[in-house]
């Protein structure tokens, strides 16, 4: 078996992991029911301690884990969505309008996901969906160029105008013959946007964009705990651990497919 | 002529931003429902709100309202800060030098070991260089960067007690003032005795954020040095009698320096991305905050100048790092006709 495939086995474990943190968790994250043990170290009743605000940190980090996770995944689904629809778009559209599409992909990749983050905050409401929207518009560009060079490359490929001669049109052709050799690079592809993905949520939420403070997510939960850095630093290592723990699952399960 | 037909497409690319960017920021503002001037006040009074507005030029009609924005802004009259009626432009400046010292070191730190390593790891057989490399060039996808800096902190702060947890400079001192750039100011005005503590306030911060750069060097420069071609150019450089520091440092770094430059060129606005996180993970008194906060406060005349001035400036920055580019790398040239 390679190694990428056992990693990607433990990385659909700690999916299913924090999927489950999503309904259930040991103590209730948000109820400060331990307020007499403030800033305890780890034990067997609380496996990481307790935060600042008395809640359980374990607690607070599953279901942060389930959050960031689900977030990242659907920015994802978005972003290749519009990245695709405007590859098809490109495609098709006459001259002036595929280079009109290509010239405003290469501006718009030079913004940085925050500012767009920033611009979308001046009108919509902070929070979670906002947030997601963001990035998944942000890293459009870079989908978009990703796709669009996989795509030419399959098209010019000798098996897909061997088929295309055999008659073979428009769906069919994409479906039988396009699909199954562009899609390991496309799963690639998924696997980096996601990180991305979970990466720029979390750092919007550490800068206190996602409007609840008390939303667990892994950035939001290092921005509350960030003030108890120089009393009890294991506080800020754990929600950055987890989160780093379940990058690098996904680009160790990514780094021999592609 | 070649060089003067692309100076100006790339000057008529940064007016199409700006352009578009203030039509997007202009919009976006007057499309909000509350209205900036009366959040401000306390006790909103109508008398008072619309003699404001009045004064600010928020009646007038739209068009006249988007030119006369254009026009100050090019001008340089920001206007105040709603909040705090502070001068947008000299808060900007002065912030924008405390971000602009945090990039520029973290670059030049960046490039200071990643381009190392990436030659070291492109010339050598050590297999332990190469993971090195590759780790380092990963670990933008992997590490989050504001959690890095609290480990910074921790190991640098807390553990060896060496450096500051946050800020640019200690208060006790009197600050110096002559370009708003700490470390070169304490050498204009002589007092190298706070060289150090300036070097040791940046330090952290410069680390934190150099990781992308670095990362950035060692993804461009690695991957183009492993060609068969790069390959018998170095062994007929190196049969030419080269000694390795001078066909790595040399000949080779500069193959690789006119797409390095450009994809440096290119991130520099994901680094100020980058930026705002580091600054508020060591209260780093940057754009960062700023932004945000006019951001979450609905400060209209920040909002509208300071997003700009951003915009601007990195489409700028893409532009010249892609100019040098091309004056060193004559083969990139050819497109520009």
């Amino acid at each position: 078996m390679k190694a990428s495939r056992i990693f990607e086995l433990i990385l659909g474990v700690v999916l299913l992991w924090a999927c489950i943190g999503l309904v259930h968790t040991p103590f209730d994250p948000l109820s400060q029911a331990f307020t007499a043990e403030r800033l305890a170290g780890p034990s067997t009743g609380h496996w990481l301690g307790i935060d600042g605000l008395g809640r359980d940190l374990y607690s607070r980090i599953w279901l942060g884990s389930g959050n960031s996770i689900s977030m990242g995944l659907i920015a994802m689904a978005g972003n290749l969505l519009l990245a695709g629809a405007l590859l098809l778009v490109e495609q098709r559209a006459p001259g002036w309008l595929s280079r009109f599409i290509l010239s405003t992909i290469s501006g718009w990749l030079a913004i940085p996901v925050l500012f767009i983050a920033l611009i979308l905050l001046i009108y919509f409401k902070q929070g979670p969906s906002t947030l997601i929207c963001a990035v998944a518009l942000g890293n459009v560009p870079f989908a978009f160029r990703q796709l669009r060079v996989l795509w030419l490359h399959q098209k010019e490929t000798l098996y897909v105008q061997a088929s295309r001669v055999l008659g073979s049109r428009s769906w069919m052709l994409f479906r039988k013959t396009i699909w199954p050799n562009l899609q390991p690079d496309v799963v690639g592809l998924a696997k980096l946007i996601f990180s991305f993905s979970v990466l720029e949520i979390s750092g919007l939420a550490f800068l206190g964009l996602i409007g609840d403070p008390d939303f667990s997510e892994l950035g939001s939960i290092l921005r509350q705990n960030k003030s108890y850095l120089l009393a009890d630093p294991l506080q800020v290592v754990w929600p950055g651990v987890f989160l780093s723990g379940i990058l690098l699952l996904v680009q160790l399960s990514r780094s021999r497919t592609t | 002529m070649g060089f003067l037909i692309n100076s100006l497409r790339k000057i008529g690319v940064i007016f199409g931003v700006f352009l578009g960017g203030s039509l997007v920021l202009f919009t976006m503002i007057r499309l909000l429902e509350g209205d900036p001037v009366s959040l401000r006040l306390k006790n909103p009074d109508p008398e008072l709100v619309a003699l404001e507005r009045d004064r600010l030029g928020l009646d007038d009609p739209l068009p006249v309202q988007y030119l006369n924005y254009l026009g100050r802004f090019v001008t340089g009259d920001w206007g105040r800060s709603l909040i705090t009626q502070r001068p947008v432009a000299e808060d900007i400046a002065s912030r924008l030098t405390a971000t602009l010292e945090l990039t520029l070191a973290a670059m030049a730190l960046g490039a200071l070991y990643g381009i190392p390593v990436a030659l070291l790891a492109s010339s050598g057989k050590s297999w332990w260089l190469r993971k090195v490399s590759h780790g380092l060039g990963v670990i933008g996808v992997v590490i989050p960067i504001f959690w890095l800096g609290f480990i910074l902190i921790v190991t640098g702060s807390l553990w060896l007690q060496v450096f500051p947890t946050e800020g640019r400079f200690d208060f006790t001192y009197d600050k110096p003032h002559v370009t708003g750039f700490l470390l070169l100011d304490v050498v204009l005005t002589g007092r190298l005795e706070l060289f150090g503590l300036v070097l040791r306030h940046l330090f952290l911060p410069a680390l934190c954020l150099s990781f992308y750069p670095a990362a950035v060097a060692v993804n461009v420069i690695h991957p183009r040095l492993q060609g068969p071609l790069v390959r018998n150019l170095a062994v007929s450089l190196k049969a030419r009698g080269l000694s390795p520091v001078r066909l790595w440092g040399k000949h080779l770094l500069k193959l690789t320096s006119p797409p390095l430059i450009t994809a440096l060129g290119t991130n520099f606005g994901a680094l100020l991305g980058g930026a705002v996180l580091t600054e508020t993970v060591f209260s780093w008194p940057g754009m960062g905050s700023y932004l945000i906060d006019a951001i979450l406060e609905k400060d209209l005349f920040v909002i509208e100048n300071g997003f700009l001035f951003v915009i601007v400036m990195v489409f700028t920055a893409v532009s010249l790092t892609d100019s040098l580019a091309h004056r060193m790398d004559p083969t990139l040239r050819k497109d520009e006709r």
